[in-house]
This record gives C-alpha cells, sequence and structure tokens, in this order.
C-alpha cells in the first residue's frame, strides 16, 4: 500500500508540473506503464490513520434536487451534472485541488497551440460491454458541434474545428484559435463526458465509462447507481451501491441527515452546517473552495446607473467584510468576478478599485452626479427560495440608507426573476448568483458587449471584449491568471457589477464513518469513487 | 330523474373543459418558462434554449399546444413530465393517493369536531354557544397555512421528540404512516370544522322548532332517544351535503398544508410543479382536483334530488 501511495504521488506531482508547464513541445501527462493504474488520488493525501479501505456497502446521498435528464451533451440542468459525473467519464478531470489530471486519456501532445493529440487508455469498456475508442471521443465531440443537436456545450467548444480519429487510441483536436478554455472544458463532469458512439436515448438510459453503472430511478424518491465492475481504475470504487434520495427542502434535508437517514449531503445555509457539526462531532463539514459569487446586476441601460459615479458610489457604500461576517458567519471571502477555484481567482484579500466601505466618499460621488439629496433606486429583486440572498439584500439595503441610498426590497418567484435578468428587463437592481463554470471565460462572457447577458446588462466595452478574448487565448497558466486578475480590476474600476462575496456553492456534511471522500469545488461529487464505509 | 342525471354530467364535462382551458392559459401566461428556469443562472445561449422550447413544443402557437393536449387528453395521455420525462398519470397517482389520505383524516377530524361543537352549541345555548360561535369566528379568519406554521412552531419548540417532517410511506409503517398525517390533517381541518359546527347548529335548531320533534317529547321519550333518532337523523342531510361541498376546501389547503409539512402529495407536487414550471404536471393535477370537486358536487346534487322531492323538479 505504501509503495502505491507514492508512485502515486510522484505521478500527481508530475501531473502538476506538466499542467504548469503547458507548452507547445511535446508534453506528457504523467501516467506511463505501470502509473497508468493511478489508483485511488485520494489516498495519496495520506489518510493512513483511517486504515486500510474497505470494499462494499452503500453510500446514500440526500439530494435537494433531482436530475433532468442524463445525456451529457443535451441536458441543460444544472441539477444534472451530479449524477453525470458518477456514470461517465471524460479524457480529463479535476483533482481535489482543482488541477487538472489525466482520466480517459492517458497523455496529450500540443505540437502547436491550435492543436492536441490525446493519446487514450486501452482496455476501457462502456457499461454496456462496448469498447471505448477513438471512435467514441470523434463522435462525442461531433455531436456536441453539430448544431442539429442544439448542445449547450457547442458554444463552449466553439474553437474546435475538427476532430480527427488518428488511430483506434489516438484522436486529434484542431482548434481555430489558442484557447486556454478548452482543457479545462474537457475535464468538467457534464462538459468533457464521453458517450458511447451508437447508443440511443442517453437521456433516460445513461451510459458511460465511469465508476458508476445506472440502476434505477424513481422521480422525487430515489436514483441508484451501482459499482462498475470493469471500472479501469483497480480496486475502484469501493462502494457497492450509491443511493441518492431527494428532499426538497433544507430542513428534511437536515432532519434525514441527523437521523442517519442518509449519510452524506450538501446544505445551502452555512450557520445550518456550522450548528449541525457543532452539536455532532461526528459530521465532517468541509465547505471546500469558494465557487460561487453574489452579485447585483445593475441596468445600465438606463439612469441612473449609465452614470459610472452612481454605480461606484454603489460600490464605495458597500461594506463586503460585514455582509460576509453577518450572512455567511465569515465562511465566505469578499467577492470579484472571478471564485478563488479559477485561474487568476480574486482571494478576497486583494486591493480591489471602490471595494473600501466609504459612506462619505460615497455620497460625494452621488452629489456630483447629479444626486446631493441621496438617490432612491427603486426595487432591488432578489430570489424569494434562497434565504441567504434575502439575508444579504437585506443587510445591503441597511447599508446603502446609510449613504443615502433608499431601495425597496422586492424578493420574487425564480421562474420571473430569471425571465427579467435573461431578457434585461429589471428595472435596477437584482441579485443571481453565479455558480461555477469550467472555466473563468464563461463567468467573463456574462459581461461581453455582443453576449445575451452582456445585451441584458448593458455593457458595451470595446477594451473589456478584447481584454476577455486575449485572456481566453493565453494558453500560459501564470500568463492567464495575471490577464483575467487586470479584467477583475477593469469591472470593479467601472462597476460594470457589483460582487459582494465569494462562498462554497454548497457546504457539504458527512458522517465520519464515510472515508475517503473530499468535497470538489467543481459542483460534482466525483470522489464518492474513492469513498467507503469503515464499519 | 334520468334527464337530471344527463344534464348535470353533461355540465360536469363543459365545466372541466372550460377548468382545462383556462388552467392551460394561465400557467402559460407567467413570466418564465421551463426551460430558461430549469437553466437556472447558467449561460445557455438562447438558440439552445430555443431547440430545447422547440423540442417540449413550446414554441408553437399557445391555442395549438392546447388543441394538441386536449386530444391527447380526450385519448388518455395527459402528456409526460417536461422534469422527470416519465408519463405524468404515473407521477400524479401515487401522490394522489397520499392527498387522499390526509384530505379523508382531515375530513373525519372536521367532521367529529364540526358536529360536536356544533351539537353542544345548537342543545345547550347560553354560554356554551356564545363560546363555540366566538372560536368558530376566530378559526374561520385564520388561514390553515398560518395554523399549519404555528403548529411546526410550537412543536419544533417545545415538544422536539415529536418528528414532524418525518412522512412515512403507508406500507413501510401504517401506524407511523397516519400518525404522521395527524398535526397536518387538523391544521386542514380546523377552518373545515367551523363550517360544519356553525352548519350543524342552525340544522339543529332548525329541526327542533319542528312540530315531529314535540309531539316525540310529549310521547315521554327520553332526551336522548330524541336526539338520535329525530333530530340529528333529519339534521344530518345538510350536514352531509356541506361535508362534501367542503372537498374542495380541503383540496386547496393541501397544496399549502402539504408543503409546510413536507408531504409528498398532490399539493406539494403542483407547488413544485408550478416552481419549475413543468406545464404538463399543473394541468394535470388542476384537471383532477377540479374532476373532483364537480364530481363530488354532481353527486351531493343527485343525492339530495332523490331525497328531497323539492329538488326533482
Amino acid at each position: 500500500m505504501l509503495k502505491r501511495t507514492q508512485t502515486i504521488a510522484t505521478a500527481t506531482d508530475e501531473t502538476a508540473d506538466a499542467c504548469a508547464l503547458s507548452r507547445r513541445s511535446l508534453l506528457r501527462l504523467g501516467l506511463t506503464g505501470g502509473a497508468m493504474l493511478m489508483g485511488m488520488p485520494a489516498f495519496a493525501a495520506g489518510d493512513g490513520k483511517d486504515g486500510a479501505p474497505v470494499a462494499g456497502g452503500t453510500l446514500t446521498i440526500g439530494a435537494d434536487a433531482d436530475p433532468i435528464g442524463l445525456d451529457p451533451t443535451v441536458v441543460t440542468a444544472f441539477s444534472s451534472a451530479d449524477f453525470i459525473a458518477l456514470i461517465y467519464s471524460g479524457l480529463l478531470r479535476w483533482n481535489a485541488k482543482m488541477e487538472i489530471e489525466p482520466d480517459l486519456a492517458v497523455s496529450y501532445e500540443m505540437p502547436d497551440e491550435k492543436t492536441y493529440i490525446f493519446k487514450l487508455r486501452q482496455g476501457v469498456k462502456f457499461h454496456n460491454g462496448q469498447d471505448f475508442t477513438a471512435e467514441d471521443v470523434k463522435y462525442t465531440f461531433d455531436r456536441i458541434l453539430d448544431p442539429a443537436t442544439a448542445s449547450h456545450l457547442r458554444a463552449q467548444y466553439s474553437t474546435v474545428t475538427a476532430v480527427t480519429v488518428v488511430d483506434p487510441y489516438t484522436v486529434k483536436f484542431e482548434l481555430e484559435s489558442a484557447d486556454a478554455a478548452f482543457l479545462n472544458y474537457l475535464a468538467t463532469a457534464d462538459d468533457g463526458a464521453i458517450v458511447p458512439k451508437g447508443v440511443e436515448n442517453l437521456m433516460t438510459d445513461p451510459v458511460g465509462t465511469g465508476p458508476f453503472i445506472f440502476g434505477s430511478y424513481q422521480p422525487n424518491q430515489q436514483f441508484t447507481l451501482n459499482a462498475n465492475p470493469d471500472y479501469y481504475e483497480e480496486g475502484l470504487p469501493l462502494l457497492s451501491t450509491v443511493v441518492f434520495r431527494f428532499y426538497k427542502d433544507q430542513s428534511t434535508l437536515s432532519s434525514a441527515l441527523r437521523s442517519k437517514a442518509i449519510d452524506m449531503t450538501w446544505l445551502k445555509d452555512p450557520k445550518v452546517a456550522a450548528l449541525m457539526s457543532r452539536t455532532s462531532p461526528q459530521l465532517v463539514s468541509a465547505p471546500g473552495q469558494t465557487s460561487r459569487t453574489f452579485p447585483i446586476w445593475m441596468n445600465l441601460k438606463a439612469a441612473p446607473f449609465d452614470d459610472v459615479r452612481v454605480r461606484r458610489a454603489l460600490s464605495l457604500a458597500t461594506d463586503r467584510e460585514a455582509c460576509v461576517q453577518t450572512v455567511l458567519s465569515g465562511s465566505g471571502k469578499v467577492g470579484a468576478m472571478l471564485p478563488e477555484s479559477h485561474v487568476g481567482g480574486y482571494d478576497g484579500t486583494g486591493e480591489m478599485p471602490y471595494y473600501k466601505h466609504d459612506p462619505e466618499a460615497a455620497k460625494k460621488l452621488l452629489a456630483e452626479a447629479g444626486y446631493p439629496d441621496g438617490i432612491d433606486l427603486g426595487e432591488y429583486i432578489v430570489v424569494a427560495a434562497n434565504a441567504l440572498d434575502v439575508a444579504c439584500a437585506q443587510i445591503l439595503q441597511q447599508q446603502w440608507q446609510a449613504a443615502g441610498i433608499t431601495v425597496k426590497l422586492m424578493p420574487m418567484e425564480t421562474a420571473p426573476l430569471l425571465n427579467h435578468w435573461s431578457s434585461g428587463t429589471w428595472p435596477t437592481l437584482l441579485s443571481v448568483a453565479l455558480s461555477w463554470t469550467p472555466d473563468a471565460d464563461a463567468i467573463f462572457q456574462y459581461l461581453v458587449s455582443d453576449s445575451k447577458f452582456g445585451k441584458a446588462v448593458g455593457v458595451s466595452d470595446d477594451k473589456l471584449d478584447a481584454m476577455i478574448a486575449e485572456a481566453r487565448s493565453e494558453v500560459d497558466t501564470e500568463k492567464r491568471a495575471a490577464r483575467n486578475m487586470e479584467i477583475q480590476k477593469h469591472i470593479a474600476e467601472n462597476a460594470y457589477i457589483l460582487q459582494v462575496y465569494q462562498y462554497p456553492l454548497r457546504w457539504e456534511i458527512w458522517w465520519d464513518s464515510i472515508k475517503g471522500y473530499e468535497p470538489l469545488a467543481a459542483n460534482v461529487r466525483s470522489f464518492v469513487r474513492t469513498a467507503w464505509r469503515d464499519e | 330523474m334520468r334527464r337530471m342525471v344527463i344534464a348535470r354530467l353533461a355540465w360536469t364535462v363543459a365545466i372541466l373543459l372550460g377548468v382545462s382551458f383556462v388552467a392551460f392559459m394561465l400557467v402559460r401566461a407567467l413570466p418564465g418558462d421551463f426551460v430558461q428556469t430549469s437553466a437556472g443562472a447558467q449561460n445557455v445561449a438562447s438558440d439552445v434554449l430555443e431547440a430545447a422550447r422547440r423540442e417540449l413544443g413550446l414554441d408553437r402557437p399557445l391555442l395549438e399546444q392546447y388543441l394538441i393536449w386536449l386530444g391527447n387528453a380526450v385519448r388518455g395521455d395527459f402528456g409526460y413530465s417536461f422534469v422527470t420525462r416519465q408519463p405524468v398519470v404515473g407521477e400524479i397517482l401515487p401522490r394522489f393517493v397520499v392527498t387522499f389520505q390526509l384530505t379523508l383524516i382531515a375530513g373525519l377530524i372536521a367532521m367529529a369536531m364540526g358536529v360536536a361543537t356544533g351539537l353542544a352549541s345548537a342543545r345547550l345555548r347560553g354560554r356554551a354557544d356564545w363560546i363555540v360561535r366566538l372560536y368558530n369566528g376566530f378559526i374561520l379568519a385564520v388561514p390553515n397555512f398560518v395554523v399549519a406554521t404555528l403548529i411546526v412552531l410550537v412543536v419544533g419548540l417545545y415538544f422536539p421528540q415529536i418528528a414532524i417532517f418525518n412522512y412515512t410511506p403507508f406500507f413501510t409503517d401504517p401506524l407511523a404512516n397516519i400518525g404522521g398525517l395527524l398535526l397536518p390533517a387538523l391544521s386542514l381541518a380546523l377552518a373545515v370544522s367551523v363550517t360544519i359546527s356553525e352548519n350543524t347548529r342552525a340544522a339543529v335548531l332548525e329541526v327542533s322548532g319542528q312540530d315531529f320533534v314535540m309531539v316525540a317529547r310529549a310521547k315521554g321519550l327520553l332526551p336522548r332517544t330524541v336526539l338520535a333518532n329525530y333530530l340529528m337523523r333529519n339534521a344530518l342531510t345538510p350536514i352531509v351535503t356541506v361535508t362534501g361541498l367542503q372537498v374542495a376546501t380541503l383540496l386547496g389547503g393541501s397544496i399549502l398544508v402539504e408543503t409546510i409539512f413536507a408531504i409528498p402529495g398532490m399539493g406539494q407536487y403542483l407547488f413544485d410543479s408550478i416552481t419549475s414550471r413543468d406545464y404538463p404536471v399543473i394541468q394535470a393535477i388542476v384537471l383532477l382536483a377540479s374532476a373532483v370537486v364537480v364530481i363530488v358536487n354532481m353527486f351531493v346534487d343527485i343525492a339530495y334530488a332523490r331525497i328531497d322531492a323539492r329538488a326533482q323538479s
């Protein structure tokens, strides 16, 4: 066991180096020969104290949303990703530190910035017994790129011009331009999932190469997965069954966890998670990296937010740190456009323009803008179903009041709120939290002038558009991080959007009889594949 | 009699047709649709959303959508849930059973409480009458979701050993199942029991002034016998009628009560489906609930006609 752990640790280090080195010269993503077995990366961290992993048993997970379809290419629902991640696998995947590591691909080369050649793992089988080959990779991406499929992934892979099968275990991707987002998308659960060629009805009968095989599904009740006996990572998965039980509201979810009807769940409220783990020390609560931001969307298309001084005044009137402390009980960070789990993401402490809480300066700016007696900004629309959002909005309302800014809170049902937001018809202020996306670029896209949301918000900034495009084509991770930071500063400088705080998407919590599990910022439970029951 | 039944049936069909049309249009008039709601805050391109709408047939003119739905519904096909992609009928039936159980228990509680308080108030008069009527007036003014929330609050704070949110399926543990439904049923039953109470009181008072009751008393029958055989028997007809008419109140109330107590019934499902804009499910539940109400009313009418000769003409 020990010897094996060391081999794996080296492999992981190599992977990290390889990623940092992403250049056009020949690259090898770790793994050759014996290390190809890759086994149990979660134990590389040295979980020796937990004793040897035990195979078998059932893990019951409390889920708050049903999957809406299980075909990774076609689904648009956020809730499906968690299930897809355990059934399918992709060429690459995220490790617990949110670095890319190989999955169905064993290595790749980049003859130039626009070409990727992947060597595929041999001997991998789909759940229906079909062999996994380069044909499936080509089929998956041809299907994504075919406009008739209407896949939401087409936009993300828009730089891909051709996917060619070199030999049964080698596949070549040709891109139109250098694209730093490409590998990140490949590593993400539903975005990079490989589907078997020629298999229909994946929406209801999913077939993948992942650690678990789809068992059964009773809507609103239960979703069952069984261990894949032919999974390529030797000895994994350890669990023989994974059962998702659905609980629609947070109070039933937390009482189910307390009564051990479920082993594991994620909660939306950090206060509930903190309280539960304080009262029951056997509950492990590990929020993981922040992956979600809470922004205020201003309607820049009309007065008063067409005036940058009003936007900056609102930013100065906002005490972000106070929001982190009161709403999140400190388990979050001050936010900018990118959460910390992204390349160049904001760590919550660095300098950002107009972030310093200063109501007097805000008043002065408002006076300059022609509102010496303060300003009434009308309705501030928030998601009524999201208690955290409403709580934060109430605090913001008080903070702004101190700078002479009045708003009327308007909690709204989710469907009409999303309608207002995506069509740009909200009057002045609206909040919708932004969740983790595979690549930083997808978050910046919300503010690109000719994009759907850019138009809805009313951003029109050629310089910003150019900065975002350049950052996406920067394949050097360090340089890209610097560019992303510049973009965030530019956004804050012009206050195109008011980011308040960043936090984990959900607070994951589980009984300590479940070992070998790690939360991942990527909104999926990938490490169920290494989890086991210690009983 | 036969003509009356046929006329009633025709009316029932017409009413359901009207309900289905109004429900269909109202739900689609709500801002936001299923495709957008399921995409949530994700940045999904408009053409992808359009394609998803096309696949669900949401891009067609409203009237055409309705006629397609009606055509299928007449043949017993109520479509597929957008969320689960399963046939709507199979989704609703198990939940309907739960709601039926809840409303049945609530109905029994309401009957027991209503008849008891109504009878007490009519027979004892004086202070008892005064207290019951004051109580009735108060409870009638408190909506069931307030009662439900108060029950959750009080039980949660002072009796934490009682699990409020633990719905158990009937076949897993029948006793736990019924036990778990008692509190929700109580919050649902209170307002209904008041209506029954008031009607019982009025009916008993009316009957007790009639000649045959006086004759029975004059014959020297025991007060118990007069109450059971003369008063109650005659007062029961309007009471049963009123209780039947309260089915609509119970079904309507179940939406909020089931949501508050996390009971996986039809009411909670309707609430969830409205939130996610799952049109076929909303449509089917509204239709099923109206059908129950209309059919119960029809039976009440027909039964009434059979009992009371005046209503036959």
